[in-house]
């Protein structure tokens, strides 16, 4: 059964448990990365919605990749941008209709959510579990 | 799989694999300036030799360029074999000679014990050591914007005929990629300003914030199918709207604020 990762933004609190958490497993060289989650005010009273990429299926940035840098782990079912092939020229940072591929300035790359390669540390550290990596049945995806 | 012995040490390797990738994923150092993953070896740096050797060579020995070279059974290889490091020292020299501004070049000469070149400084020299990446790059990604031009002594990159390149589109994946930061570019406002041609930068109304050129959002959503009002918007609106959208689904019946 395939694993999801699964946002309820009921349960969000707006902590920012995750960004610290996605920070710190980025980092580069001893330097946080840039986080590529983020809890956003959702337009009602105390709701936050944690935006992080959709793993789209007809993904926009890897459509507008020229050098095919962005490619789909079949294993997690994750879109993994390999940054020695990245020739940063922005076009997915630009495309995203999300705004989840994401310009990481202090270690001059182009970054995106890898669902960690399989485990992802944010839903780790969620307090709330508002931010979830479990098994989802076929039924459920289906009906999804 | 292969099996090849890197350094004394025993390693398996994909079949085909080249050399350097092998090298560097053993977490060995060596220079290069002309290697990168978006397009193919190119082999024009030349820092990247290593020495090559098998048990029925006789105590033969070949250097070869190891971002060209495949990884084979059998093969003994040494990335810092005296002679190697010899190579690299004049080669680091003569960059220097050429480029001797150029902060990689004197960064990765002075790890070679090289602080001045024993050549005569080019005058007037430059910071591109003509390892092609940009035009590779620039290929690669389909515009053929800019080529090497001319041989020799006098080659260079430029676009066709010295002129601002019809088909360029502004994306500074060449200065991106220049290991020397040669390829200079202007961002002002929202004009770029490269190889002698202005663009425009597509701005975001909502934050002001400018993302890519027009030119290459047309390229993209003509090429790539990618519908072009999704460049009008930066990243940062663009995942407002998300949970704006999100947070009305969640949030069903509830009054908005
Ligand atoms: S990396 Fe430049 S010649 Fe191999």
């Amino acid at each position: 059964m395939p694993f999801r990762f699964i946002v309820t933004p009921r349960l969000c609190t707006g902590c920012r448990t995750c960004e610290l958490a996605c920070s710190f497993t980025h980092a580069v060289n001893g330097k946080p990365g840039l986080s590529r989650i983020y809890p956003i005010d959702g337009g009602f009273k105390d709701l936050y919605v944690p935006v992080t990429c959709l793993q789209c299926e007809d993904a926009a940035c890897v459509k507008s990749c020229l050098v095919n840098a962005i490619t789909r782990n079949e294993e997690t079912g994750a879109l993994e941008l390999n940054a020695e092939k990245c020739v940063k020229c922005m076009a997915c940072v630009a495309a995203c209709p999300f705004g989840c591929a994401l310009i990481d300035t202090k270690n001059n790359l182009v970054v995106k959510c890898d669902n960690c390669g399989g485990d992802p540390v944010c839903a780790h550290f969620c307090p709330t579990k508002a931010l979830e990596y479990r098994e989802v049945t076929d039924k459920k995806l289906k009906s999804a | 799989m292969v099996n090849l012995t890197i350094n004394g040490k025993l390693i398996q390797a994909e079949k085909g694999e080249m050399l350097l990738t092998v090298i560097r994923r053993e977490g060995i150092e060596i220079p290069s300036t002309c290697h990168h993953e978006a397009v193919e070896p190119f082999g024009a740096c030349r820092l990247c030799t290593v020495e090559i050797t098998r048990k029925d060579w006789d105590g033969w020995k070949r250097y070869v360029t190891s971002c060209l070279y495949p990884a084979e059974d059998g093969l003994i290889v040494s990335t810092h074999a005296v002679e190697v490091i010899e190579l690299r020292r004049t080669l680091l020299d003569l960059y220097l000679a050429r480029s001797p501004k150029a902060k990689l070049i004197i960064d990765m000469a002075a790890e070679y014990g090289i602080t001045k070149t024993s050549y005569e400084e080019i005058k007037d020299g430059d910071d591109c050591i003509l390892c092609a990446l940009c035009t590779r790059v620039c290929d690669e990604m389909g515009f053929h914007a800019i080529s090497t031009v001319g041989r020799g002594h006098g080659k260079e990159i430029a676009p066709p005929l010295n002129e601002a390149p019809p088909d360029c589109v502004g994306c500074l994946s060449c200065a991106q990629v220049c290991p020397t930061n040669f390829i200079k570019f202007e961002d002002k406002n929202s004009t770029r300003k490269i190889w002698g041609r202005e663009f425009e930068l597509l701005k975001c109304e909502q934050t002001g914030r400018t993302t890519i050129t027009k030119e290459f959002a047309e390229h993209l959503s003509n090429k790539r199918d990618i519908p072009i009002d999704y460049f009008n918007t930066n990243d940062e609106t663009h995942r407002k709207e998300l949970a704006k959208t999100m947070g009305r689904i969640t949030a069903w019946g509830r009054e908005e604020e």
